[in-house]
């Protein structure tokens, strides 16, 4: 269509445009849920919001009440799911979109559980749940991310069990919708925000038991793959032991309870800290034990004479000396000689032991106490 | 002693393994010393990580954009 400043296309131009864009939709089967619905008394119609459970999108439906009876006795649940079939219209006057709705079908449990079981295997089949994928649930974390309902049980259960654990545990709460019509968007966007923060180490997603409506959006496929996708280790913990929505099985921990998510995200600290005084005092005691050891060998080295009192080195030195001079002495005749004997020798140094052995003229050597004389013989004493 | 930018975990079990090697002797009193004053130094450690201490540095540390 060709429009401009100058030459612009009037409402009904546009308006029977958007009529005939529209028609060419053609009838068509819709589901979402309720999200607004109302059926003013004394009309014939009744008009509603059905709501996309996994986008924020909707769209207007007008369905006559009576239709709405031929499948349901009572007023439809809120956040009912529910398939209409019929065609959109445009409706000129007010430029309104809206689906004129031909007959409806209510998507019982029966339904909605088979369609659960058919995203399981397709997922399944994909390897979103498998083994391999499931990271290992950080000791510490620095933060640890809480997706829970506002002011919630489960909320508390985690808080405090966790900080009974570890007090300087800390959090980053996001109270979100956990049933009903926003519940997958909110809690997707609390998840996305979550898994952006550097030192939220790991994520929790809990709420307390429900119905089966009540815990569907956590078996919706558009959270799953968020939650296969995220960086941060997820934590699940919805409803009762015997619940188990599509998230348990993509989260990398499955705790049957909030209160067992606090005790599998947080270890009992009191517990590590004796683990540590422990290993603390092991080895001090143990270098004590070393130092002990090794003073008491240094203690009995210097007892010893010898360093004990280093005098004992000259001492002992001494002593030995001395003994040995004694012998020396024992062995020498310096003491006969001192009693006034002298040694005579032959000046070759032979000693003299028989007059016989001496003749006239013979120079000898007599060793006196004090020195040698010479001295010459005459001959044997006749 | 700088601090070491080391998980809870790894410094518990290195500490483990310190004293497991000061208790199995065998090194010399240097050695042992040594050994010892990085037990005491891993034990800060962990009571750090314990405390809260260390989470709430790391993240006054990333808030300064150190």
């Amino acid at each position: 269509m060709e429009t401009s400043e100058e030459n612009p296309a009037p409402v009904r131009v546009i308006s029977a445009a958007i009529g005939e864009y529209v028609g060419r939709l053609g009838p068509v089967w819709v589901e979402g849920e309720i999200a607004e619905m109302t059926a003013r008394p004394g009309t014939i119609m009744a008009f509603m919001r059905l709501k996309d459970p996994s986008v924020d999108m909707s769209i207007s439906v007008s369905i006559p009440k009576a239709i709405i009876k031929s499948v349901s006795v009572e007023p439809l649940p809120p956040n009912a799911l529910i398939k209409v079939f019929g065609r959109i219209s445009w409706y000129a006057p007010r430029g309104s979109i809206s689906l004129m709705a031909k007959s409806i079908a209510l998507v019982g449990q029966g339904e909605l559980l088979a369609r659960i079981e058919a995203l399981r295997n397709l997922l399944a089949a994909e390897g979103l749940f498998a083994d391999s994928r499931k990271r290992p649930l950080p000791f510490l974390p620095r933060k640890i991310g809480l997706i829970c309902g506002r002011a919630s049980a489960a909320e508390h259960d985690v808080v405090e069990n966790a900080k009974r654990r570890w007090p300087a545990v800390e959090f980053e709460i996001r109270e979100v919708a956990v049933q009903g019509i926003n519940a997958v968007i909110e809690v997707s966007a609390a998840i996305r925000e979550l898994d952006g923060i550097s030192d939220v180490d790991v994520i929790i997603i809990t709420r307390g038991g429900g119905s089966f409506e009540d815990l569907l959006p956590f078996s919706d496929e558009g959270l799953i793959r968020l939650v296969a996708k995220c960086v941060t280790p997820i934590v699940s913990a919805i409803g009762h032991e015997q619940d188990a929505p599509l998230l348990d099985l993509v989260a990398d921990l499955r705790a049957s309870t909030p209160t067992d998510a606090a005790k599998r995200v947080v270890p009992d600290v009191q517990e590590q800290s004796a683990l540590i005084q422990a290993l603390k005092d092991r080895s001090r005691r143990k270098l004590v034990s070393l130092l002990d050891h090794e003073k008491a060998k240094l203690s009995s080295l210097l007892s010893r004479p010898v360093i004990a009192d280093p005098g004992t080195i000259v001492t002992t030195r001494y002593e030995v000396i001395a003994s040995l001079v004694a012998r020396a002495r024992a062995m020498s005749p310096q003491a006969t000689l001192d009693r006034g004997y002298a040694v005579v020798q032959s000046e070759m140094g032979v000693v003299i032991r028989s007059a016989k052995s001496v003749h006239q003229g013979q120079r000898l050597r007599l060793r006196l106490a004090e020195g040698i004389a010479i001295a010459v013989a005459e001959g044997e004493n006749p | 002693m700088s601090q070491e930018s080391i998980s809870y975990e790894a410094a518990r079990d290195e500490l483990i393994s310190v004293v497991t090697r000061l208790e199995a002797g065998g090194t010399t009193l240097e050695e042992s010393l040594t050994l010892w004053e990085r037990g005491e130094e891993l034990a800060k450690i962990c009571q750090s990580w314990l405390d809260g201490a260390r989470t709430r540095l790391e993240s006054a540390r990333s808030l300064l954009g150190d």
